[in-house]
């Protein structure tokens, strides 16, 4: 009696193992499509009243930490303010500039960010990974708005990430900080462009990669989404969006290209109101 | 674990409001930039409580609910957290469970065991970014974290599934009667 329910015991061990292994070989690289849509779809209305019900409870504590952080904080936004100051004087010359340059070549909008073109959703994030190897949210808006897998996700802040997969009423966004994210940029002023890749387990930096070494990038800069275009291909995001605000610039060793480090502007770890650019021309 | 259609839909019922607990409210909340993973010590004390089988069969369903709902590779979860489930069943059968320092250490260790089975996984499964030193950081605060959960999610689960559990009765010493002038 006690061998047989061994026996069974390590039948249904192997089995689940088995199982587990087989769902990684046949799903791996692509999502497993209707089971998983299927499975969001009923949850996703659950998940939309857990995070209703628990946001009072998630802002006390959000709260405490926050004030944690915040001594430190005002001592950087200090220092921050002289240099942005500096940078908002040249920046007022730069408009004047800009604006007789428009006149000159009858632009009637700006370069950066496209709005007209895109469509913004605004979702809510009802859904977050536990783990920091899957960077992922999922919002309460899906392909029933509007939304499409390859959408960029923006926050009033900066780019967010990118629609993995949508369902009638929810989505799930891969985060920048997420290892799987690449997204092509470049530092203004001086245009030196790269790919932004995240620097796994730490939400607060960002690696600007595969920037020519003789390029020079210093602190304080800003990084925004280059949105290439060429031969038909584009990139997924369109050009100008904010990304982040490079910390720090290091030359790799024995090669020709430099890491550049960059602080996300968008507050990653604490994601709540989002919009998702539907429609438009990318790149 | 003696499980009755009532006792598995209470087990079924856990699963997901652990779940949906986690997703939307631990995965979402820091304190000293981690969030708490409470999946693991959910699946240690079910193991804990029901033994190896009990242990799998929930580490595997609360795993694949999660890649479902993350709509991430499916297996990951699954497979990580069969195995804290499993050995945690596989203590409670081999060993006594006679302090309650034990669930708390031992959701714990396993917390500790499913955040380096995890990263194991990811990257035999490659990483395409560099990692950062931060991780570790991360891995042992959500370490500590199953720590203090543990007491509430144990002694709750145990409060959940009472009529189920097999447990010894518990031996009381009667203290002999004392007389007067007599030791």
């Amino acid at each position: 009696m006690y061998r047989k329910q061994v026996r069974r015991r390590r039948a249904v061990l192997t089995l689940l193992i088995i199982g587990s292994f087989l769902l990684l070989t046949i799903t791996y690289g692509h999502s497993s499509g209707g089971l998983q849509r299927g499975v969001s779809t009923i949850f996703s209305p659950l998940q939309v009243v857990a995070d209703r019900a628990l946001k009072p409870a998630r802002d006390l504590i959000g709260w405490f930490d926050k004030t944690f952080d915040a001594r430190g904080e005002n001592s950087r936004l200090k220092s921050e303010l002289v240099t942005v100051r500096r940078q908002a004087v040249a920046g007022q010359e730069a408009l004047q500039e800009n604006a007789q340059l428009r006149k000159l070549v009858a632009l009637d909008r700006g370069p950066a960010l496209a709005e007209s073109a895109y469509e913004p959703v605004t979702g809510r994030v009802i859904a977050r990974s536990p783990t920091v190897w899957n960077s992922t949210v999922t919002l309460d808006v899906g392909s029933g708005d509007g939304v499409k897998v390859d959408d960029p996700v923006i926050s009033g802040d900066g780019l967010v990430g990118l629609i993995a997969s949508t369902q009638g009423g929810s989505s799930q966004v891969t985060l920048i900080t997420d290892h799987a994210s690449a997204v092509s940029a470049k530092v203004v002023p001086g245009g030196v462009q790269g790919v932004i890749r995240p620097d796994v387990g730490d939400p607060e930096d960002l690696i600007l990669d595969f920037i020519d070494s003789t390029k020079h990038v210093h602190g304080g800069q800003t990084v925004v989404t280059s949105g290439w275009r060429a031969e038909g291909l584009a990139s997924l995001f369109p050009p100008g969006l904010p990304v982040g605000e490079v910390t720090s610039a290091s030359i790799v060793e024995q090669e020709a290209s430099q890491q550049v480090h960059l602080r996300p502007y968008a507050d990653i770890a604490n994601l709540d109101l989002v919009q998702v650019l539907t429609g438009g021309s990318r790149g | 674990m003696i499980v009755t259609p009532r006792i598995f839909a209470r087990l079924a019922a856990i699963a997901i409001l652990a779940v949906l607990l986690q997703l939307s409210f631990f995965s979402r909340v820091e304190l000293f930039h981690t969030s708490a993973d409470v999946l693991p010590a959910v699946v240690v004390s079910l193991g804990l409580l029901g033994g190896s089988m009990t242990g799998a069969v929930a580490g595997f369903s609360i795993g694949f609910l999660v890649d479902c709902l993350l709509v991430a590779p499916l297996g990951g979860f699954s497979l990580v957290l069969l195995g804290v489930g499993y050995l945690a069943g596989l203590f409670r059968e081999r060993f006594e469970i006679h302090s309650a320092l034990v669930p708390p250490l031992t959701c714990m260790g396993l917390t500790l065991f499913a955040e380096l089975g995890f990263a194991a996984l990811q990257v035999m499964l490659g990483v395409h970014a560099p990692v950062s030193v931060l991780i570790v950081r991360d891995m042992l605060l959500k370490t500590i974290y199953a720590f203090f959960l543990a007491w509430p999610i144990y002694f709750g689960l145990r409060r959940a599934l009472r009529p189920a559990l097999v447990e010894e009765p518990k031996v009381t010493r009667r203290r002999q009667p004392t007389v007067l002038g007599r030791t």
